[in-house]
């Protein structure tokens, strides 16, 4: 019977050191320090973030380690997704009621595009730009630009650079970002929390649970938006993608480097020469 | 299929224990309090899964199915939806985070090594590019729940 388990689930180094941080996360629990006139919350996540990766650096966790963690986080993503859908039920007739405001908001998910864009033409990245910011680069982005520009294309480069920085910091930093903004911004806590909804169910765990910290009073309201906003972004994400972040992001990539098209065609060959960055 | 759904429900059983043990240290509810949620929350999860592996559309994310089980069970018109929602409530999400973020964190060692390669300019614009579509979306939202009244 127990040659029929799997070895992830049989690693103990792994799920031993996942428990102690988590004892270690839970017995600190949430720390709050005032800061101008908001106060800021760390929560225990965020240390078992920190302590998971000190972890990485000590021997006790080994290649096998990193490789089976995986399954487990697809578990728990599992779990949390049922936990918090399990409040939109009763919320139902809020989230009708809210219901323009939820479908707009996904408009709101092209500031990938709006902000980081500009940003990335002006730090002098090139073509990379246009993978880099027409989404938050979750799988299905992966998938879109491969197809449409091939695997080595600088717009393929840009996609998985910050697939990579999401799937190290991205839960980590929507849960920060949500807590600086409920504090420091007029923003409402349901336009937040709808705001937390986007096509990733870790990045709008961590920004909701942060959220809930933050108004314990409004938890299960916060839950539901968030959860139903997900939802939303994960059915509609890919044909959003396709047919409007990425011909927006190119459209607007060729409308501000259009000054130097020449010039362009040079460094993106030069760049071609170039290993690495 | 069989063994593969009975390695899933294995998973999220052990992901199941860790997590009630967090919510016991971390929020005091003592784990037999949270086992009736958790043993909902572990079937709602290993069916929406099964979904995905059974049904045809291979595009589909396995959570909807999941979200979607979930949806239906706690609508108010569902029979003993009102039972469920108060058994998962004894579990609190931050329980489910903080392992979440731990195994995360291990996993990061499988692209440490490019990692490394990441510039400063990916770093940065990765920020920007995720408060780009927070920002993006609480603005909006805000402004049409303004508009509606509802806040």
């Amino acid at each position: 019977m127990l040659k029929q388990i799997p070895g992830y689930l049989k690693d103990w180094r792994l799920h031993g050191v996942v428990l102690l941080i988590v004892l270690v996360a839970e017995t600190i629990g949430a720390l709050s320090f005032e800061v101008g006139a908001g106060m800021i919350l760390i929560l225990p996540m965020i240390y078992a973030f920190i302590l998971g990766i000190a972890f990485v650096f000590t021997p006790v966790i080994k290649e096998k380690q990193f490789k089976h963690s995986e399954t487990l986080t697809t578990a728990l993503i599992g779990l949390l997704v049922a936990k918090v859908s399990l409040n939109i039920g009763p919320a139902i007739s809020m989230i009708v009621q809210v219901g323009p405001a939820i479908l707009l908001q996904e408009i709101g998910n092209l500031g990938t595009v709006l902000l980081g864009l500009p940003l990335a033409i002006l730090l002098g990245v090139k073509r990379e730009a246009i993978g880099m910011t027409f989404s938050i680069a979750r799988e299905g982005s992966l998938a879109i630009i491969n197809d449409k520009f091939g695997f080595d294309s600088p717009e393929t480069r840009g996609v998985f650079s910050i697939y990579l920085f999401g799937s190290i910091f991205g839960a980590v930093f929507f849960g920060l970002m949500a807590t600086l903004l409920a504090t420091f911004t007029p923003l409402n806590p349901l336009s937040l929390a709808m705001a937390s909804g986007v096509g990733s169910a870790s990045m709008m765990a961590a920004s909701s649970s942060s959220l809930s910290a933050v108004y314990p009073e409004m938890a299960a309201e916060i839950q539901s938006l968030a959860s139903a906003s997900m939802i939303l972004s994960v059915a509609t994400g890919f044909f959003v993608s396709i047919f409007i972040a990425l011909p927006l992001a190119e459209k607007m990539y060729y409308l501000i480097t259009r000054r130097k098209p020449a010039k362009e065609e040079i460094e993106v060959a030069a760049e071609k020469k170039e290993t690495g960055s | 299929m069989t063994k593969q759904l009975y390695h899933t429900v294995l998973a999220l059983i052990l992901s199941g224990v860790i997590v009630l043990i967090g919510n016991w240290i971390g929020y005091e509810v003592i784990p037999r309090d949270a086992l009736m949620g958790m043993l909902i929350l572990i079937l709602i999860t290993a069916a929406g899964f099964t979904l995905k592996m059974i049904l045809p559309w291979k595009t589909i994310p396995g959570i909807l199915y999941v979200a979607g089980i979930s949806i239906i069970l706690s609508l108010p018109i569902t029979p003993g939806s009102a039972q469920v929602i108060e058994w998962a409530s004894a579990i609190n999400i931050q329980a489910f985070t903080t392992p979440l973020l731990a195994y995360a964190a291990i996993g990061i060692g499988n692209s440490l090594a490019d990692f490394t390669k990441l510039g400063w300019r990916s770093i940065v614009i990765g920020s920007v590019v995720f408060l780009g579509t927070f920002l993006g979306s609480a603005v909006i939202a805000e402004i049409v729940l303004r508009i509606q009244g509802v806040i």
